[in-house]
């Protein structure tokens, strides 16, 4: 039997489809983004999570900062002129790459573990021992947002427990 | 009724709270296992956690085995709300005492539903 090391690239968008529409209402659903949307740099924020253990990967959410704020106030059911507060940005958008991430983790064959969600203004930097396995450029109010699934070059299996 | 929120997020807790006060609950926040467990020690008796599994300090898991270990909260139902959808996370988890077990992305009617099952919420049916 051989066991997928990736998730498929539909499997991975319907993740995010259900993610966005549960946390920010069905009203305006994500879509794939056209290539000539996608600008080389996002400029905002870079939202990442480890998965390890009998599947190992990172999942990282890149999006500028008006939609980083706009799903920020949508979560936290604010009105758009309401003033967020210093930290609110980081943890709705760890909370955001959690549900994405455990989900995706969901897909693979398992047992494997969550690692806390990490945010960062700015791109993170990303191990040199990974490979982009899935990335999926979507657009949401006009902006487009990246969602990339990373996976080790050469994989083994780690006891999660 | 009262409902404690155990989560690390403050943006899942404000989710959780908003869909629970609708219900007529009063709630209290935690934002992790350990913070939980001391409000329970200092006198909080709610009628509902709503437990994260992957918390820092002490995790979900371990903030059920630790209840379901006193025999004074042995009446308070417990519900897992987590991305851990693991068959094997799931059966550990109802197996050391969680009531109920909810995966993230979910609906207030997820949760609605759930307590209803529990008796722990009524929709008002239109006269």
């Amino acid at each position: 039997m051989i066991l997928a090391t990736e998730p498929s690239l539909s499997d991975v968008y319907s993740v995010v489809e259900e993610v966005w529409t549960t946390f920010l209402g069905p009203d305006e659903p994500i879509y794939p983004a056209g290539a000539e949307q996608v600008p080389a740099e996002l400029g905002g924020y870079d939202a990442a999570i480890t998965v390890t253990g009998a599947w190992q990967a990172v999942v990282l959410v890149s999006l500028p900062v008006p939609l980083a704020e706009a799903i920020t106030r949508a979560m936290l059911g604010m009105d758009d002129e309401e003033a967020l507060a210093g930290d609110d940005l980081t943890d709705a958008l760890g909370e955001l790459v959690n549900v994405i991430g455990g989900n995706v983790k969901s897909l693979m064959a398992g047992p494997s573990k969550l690692s806390l969600p990490l945010v960062a203004r700015g791109p993170m930097s990303s191990s040199s021992s990974l490979v982009e396995a899935c990335r999926l450029d979507l657009g949401w109010r006009g902006h487009v947002l990246t969602v990339i699934v990373s996976v080790p070059a050469n994989p083994t299996s780690e006891d999660p427990s | 009724m009262h409902a404690l929120i155990i989560d690390d997020s403050r943006t899942m807790r404000s989710i959780l709270r908003r869909i629970v006060t609708e219900l007529g609950y009063e709630t209290t926040e935690a934002a992790n296992g350990q913070e939980a467990l001391d409000a329970l020690e200092g006198g909080l008796l709610p009628d509902l956690c709503l437990i994260d599994w992957n918390m820092p300090l002490m995790d979900g898991y371990t903030f059920v085995t630790r209840v379901r270990a006193e025999p004074q909260w042995r009446n308070l139902t417990l519900m897992m709300v987590t991305t851990e959808s693991e068959h094997g996370q799931i059966v550990r988890a109802l197996a050391a005492g969680a009531h109920e077990y909810v995966i993230k992305p979910f609906t207030p009617d997820a949760i609605v539903e759930k307590l209803e099952l529990l008796g722990l919420a009524a929709r008002e049916v239109p006269a």
